[in-house]
């Protein structure tokens, strides 16, 4: 379990953030925590296993593809602010991810 | 009275350029879209030349594709997208103001061009790039419609089927709109070895523009083209509700296959027709009534010989006296574009009362006898005129055009 400091807070938020304003053309001041995926940025559920994938390479992360996608299917992500929040999650509990649901 | 079916807007993508008026007065000048093939190295093939889409269409298409779709998109699926949101405009059409549920697709792919010159493929988008109805689906997403939307494959005459199912989806009440036409593009190492091994292509390679030549003793095959054409269908009644402006009516249709050979079209051009004869019963239109016809002319031995030989056995004495031309003489084989662009340039002349013209056509061929309007344009007041589209396994479509309003 890693342990999840402001740094890697602020890593991950700027990164999540030039990702999407990258990919979706926007600059990233008009990218904020309440943004919606979907309906303000045009995104697409394909962006947040792009971002996976770049925050397990990052982080050397052990995390299967599957438990990310069972915890989504209970903790859905719409906006800009919970995606953070989940991949912080992700860098933070990897496979066990499912046990914050117990 | 059935309703009639109207043109109320029209995209095209060509060597030949991206908007209708340039690729109007291009055509109407004779020009031809054949060069040397600048998409990969083609030195070691035998076919060495083909009407390109200019480099310049990746910037002109950022206009029309955002970046991230764009990144999901194969080039041949920004073509399409980029004429589907022309023909929209065109047509002057407010979505917003539609019912999507009644808004359909229908798109002519034969593949999506995801072949090894295509670049910049992540792993994620391999398989969106490679999906044969990635067409009719993003234009579906682009408008958020809701109607039927698919892809129809029948080789060469895959958009000449999209035009006529669209028809059929209006008449039979399935929808008041329908997105149709194609995008295709078989420039690549793999397929002009493939049709180099079937002997379908022309190997003049030197000047490219002289190698089309569709009915002249020196056709020696084929030149592969690229693109997309997209019309707007739509009931004359929707069209008039709306005060859009309308190009002409689509009269009719014809299609045919013909159980014969996967690649010869059938003997003597029994099958192009059939298909001709089937069109005008659908349209309800006499031969004493058509004044042309844009014929699929690919500068093939077989076709160019069979199209005219199917022409005399429809319109008998009356064939010597209907101008017949070939666009690919000037644009190529735009394969399943084909049949969309060829139905554009037919309305275009239509409107502007005038014939294109078949370039190259300095040496005729004896045998093929009819009026192919040789090398320049011609003016013409054009009432009723058809479009040619055959493919290989003997899939033919033939459209008819009728000018609107008729007078």
């Amino acid at each position: 379990m890693a342990k999840i400091t402001e740094n890697t807070r602020n890593e991950v938020r700027e990164a999540v953030i030039a990702f999407f304003a990258e990919e979706c053309e926007t600059d990233t001041s008009q990218i904020h925590d309440h943004t919606n995926i979907i309906r303000d940025l045009d995104g697409d559920s394909l962006m947040f296993l792009e971002l996976i994938e770049i925050f397990k390479k990052k982080y050397n992360l052990d995390i299967e593809l599957k438990t990310i996608g069972k915890y989504a299917v209970k903790h859905p992500v719409q906006t800009i602010g919970q995606l953070i929040e989940m991949q912080l999650l992700v860098i933070e509990h990897e496979n066990r991810l499912l046990e914050l649901d117990k | 009275m059935a309703d009639r079916i109207v043109i109320s807007g029209m995209g095209i993508v060509s060597s030949l350029g991206y908007e209708l008026d340039s690729f109007w007065k291009n055509l109407a000048d004779g020009k031809s879209g054949v060069k040397k093939i600048s998409l990969f190295d083609a030195s070691s093939l035998a076919t060495r030349i083909a009407a390109e889409v200019p480099r310049d269409f990746e910037e002109y298409s950022r206009t029309y594709v955002k970046k991230r779709a764009a990144g999901q998109m194969t080039r041949v699926t920004r073509m399409c997208m980029v004429a589907a949101k022309q023909a929209v405009a065109d047509s002057g059409l407010d979505f917003g103001k539609e019912d999507k549920t009644r808004c359909a697709v229908v798109m002519g792919v034969v593949n999506t061009g995801n072949s090894s010159i295509e670049q910049d493929t992540s792993p994620q988008n391999t398989v969106f790039k490679s999906m044969t109805n990635s067409m009719p689906a993003w234009v579906s997403l682009e408008y958020q419609l809701l109607g039927p939307s698919m892809a129809i494959n029948t080789a060469c005459a895959s958009s000449a089927y999209a035009i006529a199912t669209g028809m059929q989806m209006i008449q039979n009440g399935m929808a008041d709109i329908v997105i149709a036409g194609g995008a295709d593009s078989i420039i690549n190492p793999e397929e002009i070895s493939g049709f180099n091994a079937l002997y379908a292509l022309s190997v003049a390679n030197e000047p490219p523009e002289a190698a089309c030549r569709p009915f002249t003793a020196s056709r020696d095959g084929f030149v592969i083209g690229e693109g997309a054409g997209v019309v707007i269908l739509e009931s004359e009644k929707h069209a008039l509700d709306r005060n859009a402006a309308l190009y002409c009516e689509l009269a009719g249709y014809g299609l045919t296959s013909e159980g014969y050979n996967i690649m010869a079209p059938m003997k003597d051009g029994e099958g192009m027709a059939a298909t001709m004869v089937k069109a005008l019963q659908n349209a309800g239109v006499g031969t004493h009534e058509v004044d042309y016809i844009n014929a699929h002319g690919t500068s093939t031995e077989l076709n160019d010989r069979y199209e005219t030989m199917a022409i005399k056995k429809v319109f008998g004495e009356r064939a010597y006296d209907i101008p017949v031309t070939s666009s690919k003489s000037m644009i190529g084989h735009t394969i399943g574009a084909a049949g969309a662009i060829e139905a554009i340039i037919t309305i275009l002349s239509i409107k502007n009362k005038t014939l294109t013209p078949t370039i190259n056509y300095t040496d005729p061929d004896p045998d093929l006898d009819l009026d192919y309007v040789p090398n320049k344009s011609r003016p013409m007041d054009i009432h009723i005129a058809l479009s040619n589209s055959f493919g290989f396994g003997g899939h033919n479509a033939t459209l008819v055009f009728r000018k609107y309003p008729e007078i």
